[in-house]
């Protein structure tokens, strides 16, 4: 009778350290979703304010990668976890890994609106880096939802999205060549203009890992370097 | 004993008896007690797995009709299990109506427990937020809706605050939420679209700032002209209309100022805590300022050298020189201004203080708002703009304080800004601020 209160209470405090882990990923998730849209708005309205904030910002992401690692570390150590709690772990390794990263872009697209801000500004107000920018954003609240909601389907769904982005990306360097041939002394602020794209192109690779990692903790299966219809078809 | 119980227990003593009876004719009335007993028992047995398949079919031909035990206990037992299920009829139809009205609603509504777990929402909190209605059950609403904003207001005991968050779905569109206490232990969080009225406000202001910019451009060369124009030989009946057009002009003027730094306070944000102002200097250089006219009432000033404020001294010395004209201009030459600014454990006071006119009580709700004159034609005459209180309240505001006006008609009125402790700050920690904000 004892031993088994004993060990309930223990599998309960368990549960518990697991979902606050959890729960702490996904405040992670939100900070970062939060930076990547602020970065992008900076970049859009010409804020240079705003941009600055996000780069100063990006500490507390840092804060909570570390916090989150050195928690899973703890877990591991003490509870020895198997089977899908393990998968559950090593995924949330993985993904803060590719959180703080984004948050790292973040960072970089902040400070590049900042210098971009000090620059000319075109007439549509970057509104290819805002497309490309929304697209992004939209994989990574997706891929955090599909994180959230352990939901496979929403994940492959963003793992196919990854090729968009990466046309996206080729459009806007292809436009930033043309542009700097045209007008040399537009080169410096075309090259920003061909960093935030390559950050926010980065990003959408990262949210895509974040998927894959969900797929991983839900299926034990793992997805990455194959091709995606490949595996839909084992569904 | 009810009837059909006698009639029963009649008849199975008839039953037995007449069994007894027919054994003595026979010599055995015991052999002929048990055999009846026995039949007794098989019939009995036979109506129980009668009833008993009836229920499971639902076919209940055999007991519906005739009047004994047996279909005594199905008529009670079907009119008990008719009555369960009009109950659960009406039942489900009322949580489908109530259902269908939450559906209804225009703003999102999501149920929260004590964990702040998602128990139910409706369908505006999915078009809105992108919930989903049945997976999301159970999931902590902070990990759905993922905004830093959210998770704080969600965890805070707050229940007067609300926040704006971009919609998940529609980046652009943004959603007023709040959070309602709401039966034992659980909340309520409310989704409202407002990227229509923010919309509205930011062309608004956007209006107010683009007017006031344009016309400033004519007004200077109005101006100009005019300034020229008095300097010259002017005809003697055309010097007082000039004087009037300058008078004029200098007053539309400063109403275009006035618009403009309003405007700027509005789309400012919260003033900087990592910049100091050192308010007893401000008050001591606005005092300087209006000593210098004639007439005016006596300005007493009371201010603690040593609490210094974090914020915007451009934003501060508005509101002091504001306050302070707003109550020279309604006290009498030999009446008396007091300006006084002090520290205390809960933050820092700003206090101005006169012994005019007063306010009558009706309109003190309406100072702050713009153009807003409690005596239109004289307030003209004296130079006021009605633009002063609006931008006292913006700017304190932008520091977290609040305005608190109080007033006696014929004795005089009191100003009184609160500054919270987080906006206050020592002299010396203020120097060390300083130097490292220089560093």
């Amino acid at each position: 009778m004892r031993t088994s209160n004993l060990t309930d209470h223990i599998s309960r405090r368990f549960n518990k350290d697991i979902e606050d882990l959890r729960n702490s990923v996904l405040t992670m998730g939100g900070l970062v979703e939060a930076q990547l849209s602020r970065a992008i708005a900076a970049i859009v309205s010409g804020d240079s304010e705003l941009g600055l904030k996000v780069a100063n910002d990006d500490y507390k992401v840092n804060n909570l990668e570390v916090g989150i690692d050195e928690e899973c570390s703890r877990i591991l150590a003490t509870r020895s976890p198997a089977a899908s709690d393990l998968r559950l772990i090593v995924a949330i390794i993985k993904t803060i890994t590719d959180l703080e990263r984004i948050g790292d872009e973040a960072e970089k697209i902040g400070f590049l609106a900042s210098q971009l801000a000090a620059m000319d500004r075109p007439s549509d107000s970057y509104r290819e880096l805002k497309y490309l920018g929304n697209h992004v954003a939209r994989m990574l609240r997706s891929a955090m939802d599909a994180f959230a909601r352990l939901d496979v389907e929403a994940s492959l769904e963003v793992v196919k999205e990854d090729d968009r982005v990466d046309e996206e990306y080729d459009a806007i360097t292809r436009q930033c060549i043309t542009f700097m041939m045209e007008d040399p002394r537009s080169i410096r602020r075309f090259m920003n203009v061909t960093w935030a794209a390559r950050s926010l192109e980065r990003i959408g690779d990262h949210a895509k890992n974040i998927c894959e990692y969900v797929i991983y903790m839900v299926q034990g299966r793992d997805v990455r370097h194959t091709d995606t219809l490949d595996v839909s078809d084992t569904d | 004993m009810p009837k059909s119980w006698r009639k029963f227990l009649i008849g199975l003593a008839l039953f037995l008896g007449a069994g007894a009876g027919v054994g003595y004719l026979y010599g055995h009335p015991d052999w002929g007690l048990l055999a009846a007993a026995l039949l007794a028992l098989l019939w009995h047995v036979r109506q129980l797995l009668a009833f008993d398949r009836a229920l499971r079919t639902r076919d209940f031909e055999a007991f519906r009709f005739g009047d004994g035990i047996w279909q005594q206990i199905f008529s009670r037992f079907s009119f008990e299990h008719e009555r369960g299920e009009r109950h659960k009829r009406r039942y489900r139809q009322l949580l489908r109506e109530i259902r269908k009205s939450t559906n209804a609603m225009p703003d999102g509504a999501v149920v929260v427990d004590a964990g702040n777990e998602i128990v139910m929402c409706n369908r505006a909190a999915k078009h809105l937020a992108g919930l989903k209605p049945k997976k999301d059950r159970g999931q902590r609403i902070d990990n759905i809706l993922r905004d830093p904003a959210i998770t704080e207001l969600v965890q805070s005991e707050d229940m007067s605050k609300t926040v704006d968050i971009e919609s998940p779905l529609r980046p652009g569109d943004w959603l007023n939420c709040r959070v309602v206490p709401y039966g034992a232990d659980q909340k309520l969080l409310m989704l409202r679209d407002v990227t229509e009225r923010l919309r509205l406000n930011r062309m608004r202001r956007d209006f107010v700032a683009n007017a006031s910019h344009e016309l400033r451009s004519p007004l200077t060369v109005i101006t100009g002209y005019l300034d020229s124009l008095a300097e010259e030989d002017i005809p003697a009946g055309w010097s007082a209309p000039v004087a009037q057009m300058m008078a004029q002009a200098r007053r539309m003027n400063r109403i275009v100022s006035e618009l403009l730094e309003l405007s700027r306070l509005e789309s400012a944000g919260r003033a900087n805590t990592e910049a100091v102002v050192d308010v007893a200097a401000l008050i001591a250089s606005v005092r300087k300022a209006f000593e210098a006219r004639n007439g005016s009432a006596e300005i007493a000033v009371d201010a603690d050298s040593n609490t210094w404020l974090r914020g915007n001294g451009t934003q501060i010395e508005s509101v002091i020189t504001n306050l302070v004209s707003n109550a020279l201009r309604h006290t009498p030459g030999e009446g008396k201004v007091a300006v006084t600014w002090r520290g205390h454990k809960n933050g820092a006071e700003l206090i101005v203080a006169d012994t005019g006119e007063g306010i009558a009580e009706e309109h003190i709700p309406r100072l702050t708002e713009r153009f807003f004159r409690v005596d239109r034609g004289r307030a003209r005459e004296e130079g006021g703009v009605g633009l002063g209180l609006a931008i006292v309240k913006h700017a304190l505001s932008r520091h977290d304080a609040s305005l608190q006006i109080r007033s006696v008609l014929g004795e005089g009125s009191e100003f009184r800004c609160r500054f919270p402790a987080s906006r206050v700050t020592q002299r010396s920690e203020a120097a060390l601020i300083g130097r490292a904000q220089s560093a």
